[in-house]
């Protein structure tokens, strides 16, 4: 598992991501871990099949008991079908999601996580002295959808808006956003649902100040790739399946 | 999925198909006793012998489709107990696995906690599962031994049933179904024992 440090000031972001050893029929993604001095979030943990390299990884960056924080940006497998196995792992840890998901979530598998819903408005999570906001990106393309955008960082982590299919041997960040392009089209047509939907998302990130945008799946946006994406997503129609 | 919990799954889920038969089974016998009871009073004095055998009967069938309910109840708590015991088998391989990966990592030595602990949950479902068994096969014996108590009666029916004339047909159709019936009860019953022997508590 790939580990780059996106940020490093009175806390860090790490995201992990292009695994060597994972099986090739299932999708690659991104994970990231939000560490303060004794807590650690992660973010959009992944599925069931990465918990062993995951967790092997953040154990460079912090015990298994500081550990203490999920979030779930949405429901879906490569998302947190590995909820069941973190579940047995950690003893106090909460995991923060969409309130219309819980039930759903919970058929992963949630005994000892305590579940915290977010509301459809959005919400903060405090990991000591650090704020996150929850950023709501409902239809983005699931129906119960949250970003997560720290002030401080100045990173929105915008599952699978920005997303991209890439080899494992793809640079984390993109080097080339003209030629990047083709690499998201076909993504955001298919899976994003609502041009209204994504529209409001625009809308409200560009009240953001972004240095990092980091999706789910692919490479991340930094500088002024990050306008260019926007711009590029506010242009593109969506919902293409129908 | 290993072999093991796979057979364990089919052994549990077979349990409950096998006694699903049973209880149409001892049904059929319930009816069957009713069915005597009410041939037995037409033939009067004929038949006196027999009246008393359809009353056995009938509580025969009573007790078997209590056991059988109860066995099905305790077959969902062995059912569930193997997803049970199949989660935490999944999570012991995938921390040891983490463990192993993380050999390098600066807080590796952190996991060894979850790692115990995914093997003593994964042990005393293995131990639970291993005594949820020793009793069901316990409860399965009592049928068994319902459906051994329905041939005596059965044989016994025969015997009054030659005894009373006109309705020696009748009353000796009821015998051949309880046989019958008996016969089924026992060889599913005992299929269920089989299956489930190789994880008795030894």
């Amino acid at each position: 598992m790939k580990m780059t440090k996106i940020y490093e000031g009175s806390h860090q972001w790490i995201m992990f991501g292009r695994d060597e050893g994972k099986p090739n029929n299932i999708i690659d993604t991104n994970q990231y871990v939000v560490r303060t001095p004794n807590r650690c979030l992660l973010l959009d943990p992944g599925g069931a099949e990465l918990f062993a390299p995951m967790m092997a990884a953040v154990l460079h960056h912090a015990p298994v008991d500081q550990i203490t924080d999920l979030f779930a940006s949405h429901q879906d497998p490569d998302v947190i079908s590995s909820l069941g196995l973190w579940d047995q792992a950690l003893t106090n840890a909460k995991l923060h999601a969409p309130a219309v998901w819980e039930g759903f979530l919970r058929h992963y598998s949630c005994e000892s996580i305590e579940y915290i819903p977010i509301p459809d408005n959005g919400g903060t999570i405090k990991l000591e002295s650090v704020e996150l906001q929850l950023i709501p990106a409902h239809y983005l393309h699931s129906s119960g959808n949250f970003h997560v955008y720290d002030p401080q960082a100045k990173i929105l982590m915008s599952g699978d808006v920005g997303a991209a299919i890439e080899g494992p041997d793809s640079p984390v960040f993109v080097d080339n956003f003209a030629a990047h392009v083709e690499k998201m089209r076909y993504w955001h047509q298919r899976w994003m649902p609502s041009n209204q939907a994504k529209r409001v998302w625009i809308e409200r990130v560009r009240n953001l100040d972004i240095d990092i945008l980091a999706p789910q799946h692919g490479r991340m946006f930094k500088g002024d790739d990050v306008k260019r994406f926007l711009d590029w997503f506010d242009a593109l129609q969506v919902g293409i399946a129908v | 999925m290993t072999n093991q919990t796979k057979s364990q799954f089919i052994a549990v889920a077979s349990i409950t198909s096998e006694l699903s038969a049973v209880m149409v089974v001892a049904k059929e016998i319930s009816l069957a006793a009713a069915n005597a009871k009410a041939i037995a009073f037409r033939a009067g004095d004929k038949a006196k012998g027999f009246q008393p055998i359809t009353d056995f009967i009938n509580e025969l069938a009573k007790e078997t489709i209590e056991l059988v309910t109860n066995i099905n109840i305790y077959a969902l708590v062995l059912y569930r107990l193997t997803v049970d015991e199949f989660q935490k088998t999944i999570a012991y391989n995938k921390f040891e696995l983490a463990a192993k990966m993380a050999e390098d990592a600066v807080f590796a030595k952190t996991m060894q906690g979850p790692v115990d602990h995914a093997k003593l949950s994964m042990q005393d479902c293995q131990r639970q599962f291993k005594r949820d068994v020793s009793q069901l096969l316990g409860q399965l014996e009592a049928v068994m031994h319902h459906a051994r108590a329905a041939r005596v009666i059965a044989a016994n029916s025969r015997i009054e049933a030659s005894q009373a004339g006109e309705y020696l047909q009748s009353l000796q159709a009821v015998a051949e179904s309880v046989d019958k019936a008996a016969h089924t009860i026992h060889d599913n019953v005992q299929r269920c024992r089989i299956a489930l022997s190789i994880y008795r508590n030894s």
